[in-house]
């Protein structure tokens, strides 16, 4: 990779619920040597709640707007977020009038298109590469993992960065860490139930526990995800679920920042793997 | 100079022996190592092409270039230089044949990964080899377990954002796959996953079959995913009738892949400056379908368009004719050179040739062990067992009889069905009276029916059979006769015009026999074709270069009357107002079109004012359109006619103009199957945006007209759905030309449902659907299948060509042949009774003897068996349909005088 | 039974007037969304597909009271698949805008409580310009709650008591997460809201 420095999109969960995906972000870039420069007062990006497609351009524009001003492209390691700054980037690539509607709003919000958004799992695996990430690796992270890729990665197409049906980017990280990935494709891209979990737990619920039982019945230790939201349902909302629906599933949660840390040979603590809801403690042990 | 073919698929072939057929050079280029494209993969299809190849292996006008591309083409039509991988070549047209490859970035939705999940090609290849092999069970590729539930997923990368139009072929290949898993595995479970089934004429028949008889069950869904699970392959679907999601668990999945243009098109057209279509297809247009923007090269086949091989061959042979136009005539015409022959003698020198045919009889026989055996027959015959391709034992029976005067000979390998008539010149190009030959069918009586020891005994048997007839066997003078270099066409329609202009343009004289008083068929109506041209524009140009052509003899108001003779010497009458003229000619085309249907009754049609038909409301069109609210209703009126194959798009045609007029009109579309196939599906899309509601209704509940309510029952929506219409346009099938009753009686050309069948596939004929059983008789455009002028003009094209093919000979030689029925291997099935147009034959119950040379383990009985009877005339087209092989073409020793009386005639 | 007489032939073009809904009528019911969609598979009612039929048809009462609007995952399967472009998840999101305008306009009840968890949500933003997670629950459960406080209060504590706990003892409702975050410039946030609003009358 040829740039070193990046805009960072942390996300509001940055600092709260996803808040070990944001440590470990920063320390994995660091670890790398590449430079995350948290963008300057940065706005929410309207998550899935803002269903307006204007509401959501503007909302992003800004945010885009302000990266471009440091002529840097942007990072981010939530894939709604991703999802919205990258096709309000599309859409205002395409459509000068919706440029002109935008500036028309404030100025703050011209857009001319000359940076990118990316979400960090394609900067890491097709940007940095498998080269220069193997050259660093540093310990064997030898645990079974379910990669859970979930919505926005792989779909829809115009913002997509994988395969919409078997995305194969975390496998790939995950075979470089020394680990090793169970059968899990027709669970992968799964939507794990997050934007109805306010509103309608009971399917929420009913959704998370697919992936859930389908990780477990695979024989996975941990699943791997890239986006606080899927965080949210399947690990923090884990025990709830459980007591819910009255099973057991026991199934840490990680995101795939962290697992790389560890490869990287970052200390636990740094990458905020006690800060996950299901004891990650097992695959600690499993760093060799 | 000559003309070149570009790709050797069906259509490259298919064009390339009507050239050198009609004594052009003939040039041709294929990238592959082999011929055959991708027919050559399909199923059943390998076997219909095969002798094809092998004529034009071994056709002294055709040039092969295989593993060879264009690579630079310059200068203009009848002066073209081709560079062909480092060869120079110059000919005077182009005929582009690149074809098609399929959909190939199928999404991982659908398991592409699973061994089990194999796309339409790959399933043709596992249903051949199935055929091969020992059991002929359909095994699972996963584990070799016998396939119970097989699905098919239709429009796999068609009609969808990566490919907008629809492909054609596929549902009908799809339907051809499910028949041919049901007829050779009963108890397996099969479905098909479906939009709309779009399947014309024959297919419609047969789709219709599958649902009913055969208990396949066409399921409504496009199927975006297929979910390995639990060792079965997990298909969800939407059940309709409930709403809700429902799963079948299926063995195999058969994934109905795409048609794309070649890919290999887009450099040839950089080479040729052939414009493209938006979709890459190269760029025809409806009233001119075969013709390219540069002038002198030409296209055809599914590098125009997706279609099946029917409409690929019918578009190669119109594109031969129009390149042969720009081209001179070089070359000799094979078979048409004088021939002696030598003396065969009293004393036989009988020469056996065993084959290995390219494996398929060297696999299973063991060749070596025969001719051992062969070699030691009584008063010693001459063995020869080395060839292994047809061209290898080719030469070698033309140099046994030139070198080492042989003067019998037995041919052991190929289907005679296919390959007789190519054995059979090839000795008399030798100098050998071609009846002077037998052939024994290794192939399918030894290879595919024996355990390879029992093969080699009864090949054995069989030879040593035939070589005892071979010493029996005599002369039989050959007679030749004159062709008339004139042509009779009958109907003045598009088609009609067109045939005639093509044949006329070639050199001969044409008759052109209308039964109106004037020319012009259905373009008479005043209608707006879908190229935005005017049908009355279009017809006035045919018109005029008609009357203008001085070949062309046009008889209006007139009927063709007694005809007789055949191929290449007709005698007929034409008889009408101010006409009553003996003629002669040597090919006929037949171009009645169709009628159109009166839907008398149906919803109150010729009651209601307001209840009108699909061509009336297109001539309401023309003035204002006061409705408010239209419902069309597709596949209604009166039985007999067939669906046209424009149904659908005459519909969209229609709906689009309306709401241009109108666009604040409410139209309602009550279908079954929106079959606009092709390039047509974006007429279907623009009408969708253009607001038009499409509701589907079930065959079994049509929907109902009462009180100025049409009542229907969407089965998509499951609802009972009622609309108040001040219009109702019902979309009727089309009606059968009056005429073809006493024409088809007349030409000895059967029909189906009122139209002219084709014959495809004879062993004497090319597969084309323009010929029928009868010689020398053509059909084309709507008489055969009524569809879209482009198809029509395609078709009417090809059927010239092939009647030029036959007028550009000297001489034809009196047939001596007859149907023989192999009374070993007949079933008794009848399938050959109901296919011969003279009925010549017939099931009887024969005592059968018990048969020595240990060939066969029939005990004697009585079993049914087909007779042929002395009305037969040689057509072969039940030896062509006869599913065990029983049905052959044989010469008739006591049949000369017969054929000597018929030519006098 | 459905009489097209009654219906409302305009529903389309309503539909199609709102941003995201623009690709209504390449519908051609082929049912690949329905099909693919991780909510059909759990609620048997739920049928995209269907809507989108009913839409084109003009049943705006039907279509704009139906529950099932309310619970897409917006997961965006459907739109990844559809063979026509349809962007059923965007879609659907327009019809839903269209109810919530007809339920302002006193014309329909929403028989759903999304519309008050987004307009919670959106609320945090035009506030902070990012999410405050304290505020929208208190925001939500309020209107959930008929508009009391208390209740609401009361229902989210018995709703997020163990999920509260376990958070703060992870660390991740720290101080943080009881105040919010705050972007310097909130009038260019507020801005947004106000024009984009108006945009939408
Ligand atoms: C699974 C499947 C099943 C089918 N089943 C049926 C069926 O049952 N019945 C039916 O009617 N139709 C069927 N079809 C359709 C049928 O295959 C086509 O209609 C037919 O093969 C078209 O023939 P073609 O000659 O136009 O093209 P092709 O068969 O594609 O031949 C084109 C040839 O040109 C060569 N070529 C390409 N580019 C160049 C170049 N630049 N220079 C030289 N050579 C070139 C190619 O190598 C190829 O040999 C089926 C199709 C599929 C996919
Ligand atoms: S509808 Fe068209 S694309 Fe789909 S399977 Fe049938 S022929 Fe092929
Ligand atoms: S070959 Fe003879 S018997 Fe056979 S179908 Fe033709 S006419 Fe009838
Ligand atoms: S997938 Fe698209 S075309 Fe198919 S039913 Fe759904 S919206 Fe309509
Ligand atoms: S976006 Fe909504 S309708 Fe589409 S598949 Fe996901 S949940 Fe179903």
């Amino acid at each position: 990779m040829s740039e070193k420095k990046l805009a960072y999109y942390p996300g509001c969960p940055s600092a709260t619920t996803a808040i070990e995906q944001d440590m470990s972000t920063k320390a994995v870039f660091e670890k790398l040597g590449i430079e995350l420069s948290e963008m300057e007062d940065w706005n929410c990006c309207g998550a899935a709640e803002a269903e307006d497609p204007i509401l959501v351009y503007a909302l992003n524009a800004r945010n885009l707007a302000i990266a471009e001003k440091d002529g840097l492209d942007i990072v981010t390691p939530c894939s709604i977020c991703y999802y919205n700054l990258a096709r309000t980037d599309k859409a205002l690539r395409e459509d000068e009038g919706l440029r002109a509607e935008m500036k028309d709003i404030d100025s703050s919000l011209e857009y001319k298109g000359t940076i990118k958004p990316k979400h960090i799992l394609d900067v890491l695996v097709n940007e940095i590469g498998m080269d220069e990430l193997s050259g660093k690796v540093e310990k064997k992270v030898n645990v079974k993992v379910a990669p859970y890729y979930g919505c926005y990665i792989g779909r829809p197409s115009e913002t997509a960065f994988d395969d919409p049906d078997d995305p194969d980017l975390m496998d790939r990280l995950i075979e470089l860490i020394g680990g090793e990935n169970v059968q899990f494709s027709s669970m992968k891209t799964k939507c794990c139930g997050g934007p109805l979990m306010m509103t309608r737990e009971d399917i929420a619920f009913e959704m998370a526990r697919k992936v859930l039982e389908s990780a477990k019945n695979a024989g996975a230790d941990c699943i791997a995800l890239a986006c606080p939201l899927c965080g949210m349902m399947l690990d923090a909302k884990q025990p709830d679920i459980e007591k819910k629906l009255d099973i057991k599933v026991e199934m840490p949660v990680v995101y795939i920042s962290q697992l790389l840390g560890l490869a990287l040979g970052i200390a636990p603590g740094k990458l905020g793997l006690n800060k996950n809801v299901v004891s990650t403690k097992e695959i600690l042990g499993k760093v060799i | 100079m000559g003309i070149a073919i570009i790709g050797g698929g069906v259509a490259g072939i298919t064009a390339a022996l009507d050239l050198a057929d009609s004594g052009f050079k003939v040039y041709l280029i294929e990238k592959n190592a082999e011929l055959g494209g991708k027919m050559a993969e399909l199923a059943e299809c390998k076997t219909g092409l095969s002798p094809k190849i092998v004529e034009i292996e071994n056709h002294p006008n055709i040039e092969l270039l295989l593993s060879s591309e264009l690579e630079s083409l310059s200068g203009s039509a009848g002066e073209f230089k081709l560079n062909v991988s480092g060869n120079e070549i110059e000919a005077e047209s182009v005929v582009l044949a690149p074809g098609y490859d399929v959909f190939d970035e199928i999404p991982k939705s659908y398991a592409i990964a699973n061994p089990d999940v194999v796309t339409s090609l790959e399933f043709e290849g596992m249903l051949r080899s199935a055929t091969a092999s020992e059991t002929g069970e359909l095994l699972r590729p996963s584990d070799g377990k016998r396939v119970k539930k097989i699905g098919f997923i239709q429009c796999i990368g068609s009609r969808c954002q990566e490919n907008e139009i629809c492909s054609t072929a596929c549902c009908a290949y799809t339907a051809k796959e499910a028949w041919e898993v049901k007829e050779r595995y009963p108890d397996m479970d099969v479905c098909v996953f479906y939009m709309d089934i779009r399947v014309f004429g024959k297919d419609e028949e047969l789709a219709a079959e599958l649902k009913d008889k055969y208990g396949v069950k066409y399921i409504r869904s496009r199927v975006p995913e297929v979910i390995p699970e639990n060792g079965a392959l997990s298909v969800k679907f939407e059940n309709l009738e409930k709403g809700t999601i429902d799963k079948l668990d299926l063995d195999m999945v058969v994934l109905a892949v795409g048609l794309l243009p070649s890919k290999t098109l887009s450099r040839l057209a950089e080479i040729t400056g052939v414009k493209t279509d938006k979709y890459g297809y190269i760029e025809t247009s409806i009233t001119n379908p075969l013709e390219t923007n540069v002038e002198g090269l030409f296209a055809c086949g599914t590098a125009t368009a997706p279609m099946k091989v029917r409409e690929s061959v019918a578009q190669a042979s119109g594109a031969a004719l129009k390149a042969a136009l720009l081209s001179e005539r070089t070359e000799m015409i094979p078979g048409q050179e004088e021939r002696k022959y030598v003396e065969a003698g009293e004393e036989p020198k009988i020469g056996v040739f065993i084959c290995g045919c390219e494996g398929e009889v060297r696999d299973c026989v063991d060749i070596p062990a025969v001719a051992e055996r062969v070699s030691q027959l009584k008063d010693g015959v001459f063995v020869n067992s080395e060839t292994n391709t047809m061209e290898e034992a080719m030469e070698a029976i033309e140099s046994g009889i030139v070198d080492q005067g042989l003067n019998r000979i037995v041919f052991a390998g190929y289907t005679p069905r296919k390959y007789e008539d190519t054995v059979r010149d090839r000795c008399a190009k030798a100098g050998l009276n071609p009846y002077l030959m037998e052939m024994v069918n290794l192939r399918e009586q030894c290879a595919w029916v024996h355990e390879p020891k029992e093969a080699t005994e009864s090949a054995a048997g069989l030879i040593a059979m035939a070589v005892e007839r071979a010493r029996y066997l005599e002369e039989i003078p050959v007679e030749r006769y004159p062709v008339i270099p004139k042509a009779l066409v009958i109907g003045g329609g598009v088609s009609g015009m067109n045939a005639a202009l093509g044949i006329a343009d070639a050199g001969y004289e044409v008759y052109l026999v209308e039964k109106e008083p004037e020319l012009g068929g259905s373009l008479r109506e005043e209608i707006g074709l879908q190229s935005g041209e005017k049908s009355s524009d279009v017809l006035t140009e045919f018109v005029d270069k008609v009357s203008s052509n001085e070949r062309i003899n046009v008889y209006t108001n007139a009927k063709v009357e007694d005809v007789t003779g055949r191929a290449g010497s007709f005698k007929a009458k034409i008889a009408g107002e101010g006409a009553n003229e003996d003629i002669d000619f040597g090919a006929c085309i037949i171009a009645t079109g169709t009628d159109e249907s009166v839907p008398e009754g149906y919803y109150g049609y010729g009651k209601d004012k307001n209840v009108v038909t699909q061509p009336e409301f297109g001539k309401m069109l023309g003035g204002t359109l006061s409705a408010n609210t239209v419902v069309m209703i597709q596949d209604v009126g009166p039985d007999g006619g067939v669906n046209p194959k424009y149904g659908s798009i005459e519909l969209m045609n229609n709906v689009l103009k309306a709401k241009e007029k109108n666009p604040d009109l409410n139209v309602f579309v009550l279908y079954q199957d929106i079959k606009t196939y092709g390039k047509w599906e974006v007429l279907y899309k623009e009408a969708r945006e253009k607001g038009v509601i499409f509701l589907r209704y079930d065959k079994d509940k049509p929907p109902k007209y009462e009180d100025g309510i049409v009542s229907v029952h969407d089965v998509i929506l499951n609802d009972e759905i009622q609309i108040k219409p001040d219009l109702l346009v019902l979309s009727t099938p089309a009606m059968p030309a009056e005429e073809n009753e006493r024409l088809s009686k007349m030409f000895k050309i059967p029909l189906k449902n009122g139209f002219f069948l084709e014959a495809q596939e004879r062993p004497k004929m090319k597969l084309t659907p323009v010929d029928t059983v009868n010689e020398g008789v053509f059909i084309c455009g709507s008489a055969v299948y009524p569809a879209l002028i482009d198809e029509c003009i395609a078709m009417s094209s090809a059927a010239a060509s092939r009647a030029c093919v036959l007028l550009a000979k000297d001489f034809l030689e009196t047939p001596a042949v007859t149907s023989v029925v192999d009374e070993l291997i007949c079933s008794g099935c009848g399938v050959c009774v109901d296919m011969c147009p003279v009925e010549a034959i017939e099931l009887t119950e024969e005592p059968v003897p018990v048969v020595t040379f240990g060939v066969a383990t029939v005990i004697g009985g009585t079993k049914r068996i087909a007779k042929v009877n002395d009305g037969c005339m040689g057509c072969g087209s039940c030896a062509s349909y006869c599913p065990s092989g029983a049905m052959s073409l044989k010469h008739f020793r006591d049949k000369q005088v017969y054929a000597q009386l018929d030519y006098a005639v | 039974m459905i009489k097209t007489w009654e219906l409302d032939a305009n529903f389309r073009n309503e539909i199609m007037n709102e941003p995201g809904g623009e690709h209504l009528s390449a519908c051609f019911q082929c049912s690949t969304c329905t099909i693919g969609c991780p909510i059909a598979e759990i609620v048997p009612s739920y049928n995209p597909r269907k809507i989108i039929q009913m839409s084109l048809l003009g049943m705006r009462e039907d279509v704009l009271s139906n529950p099932d609007l309310w619970i897409c995952a917006i997961c965006q399967t459907c739109t990844a698949r559809c063979p026509q472009d349809v962007r059923i998840s965007d879609l659907l999101a327009a019809i839903r805008r269209i109810a919530e305008k007809e339920e302002e306009a006193g014309k329909l009840k929403v028989d759903s409580v999304r519309p008050l968890f987004e307009k919670a949500f959106l609320h945090q933003l035009e506030k902070y310009g990012r999410l405050f997670d304290m505020g929208l629950a208190m925001e939500y459960y309020k209107g959930k709650e008929g508009g009391s406080f208390i209740k609401g209060q009361l229902a989210m504590m018995k709703d997020f008591k163990d999920f509260g706990m376990r958070m703060f003892k992870k660390g991740k409702m720290g101080p943080k997460a009881m105040f919010p975050e705050k972007v310097k410039k909130k009038e260019e946030i507020e801005k947004i809201f106000e024009k984009v609003g108006e945009k939408e009358k």
